[in-house]
């Protein structure tokens, strides 16, 4: 077989070709960008050459200059990954000194022997997070509150690199057998409950959950109680406050013995 | 052949072991969330898998059969050795080298993705160097189906292209240029914040980027399967084609109009508006233009293989084609799979339509009938109709043939239908597990025990085909039969010249997608504070 014609404009495959793309291009614009925009109130509001815009997706200000109205937030932290690098020596030594302020509650070593949540080897940017919104009044405690509110942020930094560095306390790894509680397992997909390992360590470790394998019985049942209620929170996207809502005090305690049962200083870190 | 047999072979082989592999972790992952296993005891194991199987179907599979069936139609098709058969080996080794890359990483949990690129979760740099080595492995294809074809054209002023090599190279540079996407939200925006250099990223820039990959990338998995349908299909069956310039211009219009469509991808998108995402499905809408030329090209063809058989009447030739040969079974099955798949398909591109089956399980079932089912049983046969070619066999066992392709239509539709019910029900894609015990999903829970048994009856067509494979060398061919394509129905038509080339095609893919992309691309770069914190993941 041989090839018939010659390449070029003249050429009426080429050209109809082209002229065809063009045209459905052109014609499939005006149905997009203006005959269905024409029939939606919000597009067309403002006349043609919103519309178009808003078809293209251009960023617009929908509130025609209005300064928009101040809704309260749950904390004024934003959480970056610079803030879970490991601290340096320097960091981590002044942090050591300024710890002995939390040693009464806290533990020498950052492992409580109250119902005050252990502190060794917690992410630093948690520790962070928690001490600013103290700080800033988004998340209460008398005690707290009136320690952090002298804190500088170096202070602050320091603090959480020391802790950080200190080893976690845990026994063993979490293993996924059935004898974990569902919860913590698999969470409760209906009710939106996501499970525990998925953030907070076992599956993945998000930025911002704390270690809590380990913690007091106690101040696992008080904080999911308070983020339950909504009398806690400082959790940014409402994920705590609505992982809370739905569950039963029988299964607060469940997870909460969970997490509690492993607790032993020094473990690995 | 010449001196590719041995290329061919390992591309094949490496494939269709990987591609063994997959099945057996799609067929575990039905097993663990259909109500037969209880719930999956680590989630992440779940998706782990979901990565590895996706990864190796998407990208491995294809690439590789893309790339050795390339080779031997270069070579059978334009009657001339392989120019470039170290370059061709180099560009082998890459993708086993990125292949095996991105494995371990997968393997070791630093990768649970789902395999699309969809930031701002992050999987370890190491899979992307693995991705990355494939698809530069890829590319040394491409400039090698180019080199030949123009070597070739060279010798041969004024000829036509054979058209399996046409479609080919046209295979090629729609895959060149729709990798560009990925590739372009991998080096720009993903490395960088993987490689822990920046702590955010542009997700909606990187969604729009992959989305330029995404789907077009479906048509490069295609081409073959379509090579395998106008130039195989119609000389085992003992027909002729019925339009040689009928598939120059399906392959002509999967060039133009499979790249600048991908946004349909983002309907829910809220970063993309609403214009683009009209113009996009318009566009989609089009493709399916060349494969509906398809479909009446290949029935055509097929009836003049019942007429010279001896068929008449309107209807009546339907009886007189050669069932019992392997080739009008798989065919036959592969366009059933089609028609299903591309139905379903116009409901995903229409923009309100998509509404209803956005993320769930109905889409999994789409892509999963059209290119698992369709695509990737055409796969099979390409790989049957070249073994003698390539080993020096006798031809392979009908018998075998018809039961792995039998085994695979009733496994891929026993998965598939299923999945498209639950979906219109709203069964959200890509969950580890399901509450069944919840009165409202229980009525649901039997699908998922369906589509169960149709990954384990997948798994088995998998393990014929490897089998049929592994043992048909055992049979020499005394003489192996020189390989020959569809003869068309006019031998003597001349091939319009804009059609024995494909560089208007070319230049109007570009062109369409600058206009599609260009500016959702150039907004959404130039937009400030369009960062997102990124999620790396199994970071600690």
């Amino acid at each position: 077989m041989r090839e018939s014609g010659t390449f070029g404009w003249s050429n009426l495959v080429v050209r109809w070709s082209v002229l065809g793309l063009v045209a459905l291009s052109i014609v499939s614009m005006l149905v997009g960008f203006i005959w269905l925009p024409s029939v939606q109130g919000d597009y067309s509001a403002q006349g043609l050459w919103a519309s178009i815009c808003r078809a293209a997706g251009v960023p617009a200000d929908w509130s025609n200059g209005a300064r928009a109205k101040q809704t309260s937030v749950s904390t004024d932290v934003v959480l970056e990954r610079s803030m879970a690098r490991d601290g340096a020596n320097d960091a981590v030594g002044r942090g050591a000194t300024l710890a002995l302020n939390c040693t009464m509650c806290h533990g020498a070593q950052g492992m409580s022997e109250s119902n005050a949540p252990n502190l060794s080897g917690q992410y630093p940017e948690v520790v962070i997070k928690q001490l600013y919104d103290y700080q800033n009044g988004k998340r209460s405690s008398p005690i707290m509150q009136a320690l952090a509110h002298k804190l500088s942020d170096r202070d602050i930094s320091d603090l959480a690199a020391y802790f950080a560095y200190l080893p976690k306390a845990r026994t063993a790894p979490t293993t996924y057998d059935e004898s974990l509680p569902a919860l913590v397992r698999v969470g409760a997909p209906l009710r939106n409950i996501a499970p525990c390992v998925s953030c907070h360590g076992g599956i993945d470790q998000k930025l911002g959950a704390p270690w809590i394998e380990g913690m007091p019985k106690d101040y696992i049942v008080q904080q999911l109680k308070a983020f339950r209620s909504s009398g806690r929170r400082n959790d940014s996207e409402k994920q705590m406050r609505n992982v809370a809502r739905s569950m039963t005090d029988a299964e607060i305690d469940d997870v909460a013995s969970f997490y509690a049962r492993k607790a032993s200083p020094g473990g690995t870190k | 052949m010449y001196n590719a047999k041995k290329l061919v072979l390992a591309h094949f082989w490496v494939a269709f072991i990987a591609f063994l592999g997959a099945l057996v972790l799609g067929a575990w992952q039905m097993y663990v969330r259909s109500p037969l296993s209880t719930w999956v005891k680590n989630p992440e194991h779940y998706y782990r898998s979901v990565t590895a199987h996706g990864t190796v179907m998407a990208y491995v599979l294809p690439t590789l059969v893309a790339m050795g069936f390339g080779y031997a139609i270069t070579e059978l098709a334009l009657k001339r050795p392989l120019i470039g058969l170290k370059w061709a080996w180099g560009g082998f080794w890459l993708v086993i080298a990125g292949t095996v890359m991105a494995a371990v990483t997968m393997a070791l949990g630093k990768a649970s993705v789902l395999y699309t690129f969809y930031p701002p979760m992050l999987a370890s740099p190491f899979y992307y160097f693995g991705v990355v080595l494939v698809v530069v492995g890829s590319w040394i294809w491409v400039a090698l189906m180019s080199i030949n074809l123009r070597a070739w054209k060279k010798e041969h002023p004024g000829e036509s292209v054979p058209l399996a090599m046409y479609g080919n190279v046209a295979g090629a540079y729609l895959w060149a240029w729709t990798s560009v996407g990925a590739a372009t939200e991998v080096l720009v925006l993903i490395l960088p914040a993987s490689l822990g250099l920046t702590d955010t990223i542009n997700a909606g820039l990187a969604r729009v980027f992959f989305s330029w990959t995404l789907h077009a990338i479906v048509y490069f998995w295609l081409m073959p399967a379509y090579i395998v349908f106008y130039t195989f299909f119609p000389r085992a069956i003992g027909g002729r084609l019925y339009s040689d310039t009928m598939g120059r211009v399906a392959f002509a219009l999967f060039l133009v109009f499979s790249m600048p469509i991908g946004i349909h991808h983002l309907f829910a998108d809220p970063q993309v508006g609403a214009g683009f995402k009209f113009v996009h499905a318009v566009m989609t809408a089009m493709v399916s233009i060349p494969t509906l030329l398809t479909v009446f090209t290949i029935v055509a063809s097929v009836e003049i293989a019942a007429r010279l058989r001896g068929g008449k009447g309107t209807f009546g030739w339907v009886k007189a084609l050669p069932w019992n040969n392997p080739w009008m079974v798989a065919v036959f099955l592969s366009f059933i799979m089609l028609g299903f798949g591309g139905a379903g398909g116009l409901i995903n591109m229409s923009y309100q339509l998509n509404e209803t089956i956005h993320n769930t399980q109905w889409v999994t079932g789409h892509f999963h009938l059209i290119f698992a089912g369709a695509i990737v049983s055409m796969y099979f046969m390409a790989a049957y109709d070249l073994w003698p070619q390539l080993t020096g066999c006798s031809p392979v066992s009908p018998k075998l043939i018809k039961t792995q392709i039998w085994l695979w239509f009733v496994g891929m539709m026993v998965l598939t239908m299923p999945w498209h019910l639950v979906g219109l029900m709203g069964m959200p894609r890509r969950m580890a597990y399901y509450d069944y015990s919840n009165p409202e999903l229980a009525s649901q829970a039997w699908t998922v025990t369906m589509s169960a048994i149709g990954g384990f009856i997948l798994l088995a067509s998998g393990i014929v085909l490897i089998y049929t494979l592994a043992t048909a060398t055992r049979r020499r061919a005394s003489v192996v039969e020189p390989f020959t394509f569809s003869r068309p129905t006019h031998p003597g038509a001349h091939t319009p010249v804009a059609l024995n080339g494909l560089g208007l095609w070319v230049a109007m893919m570009v062109a369409l997608t600058v206009v599609n992309y260009g500016y959702p691309i150039a907004q959404l770069a130039s937009l400030k504070d369009a960062s997102v914190p990124v999620i790396p993941i199994g970071s600690r």
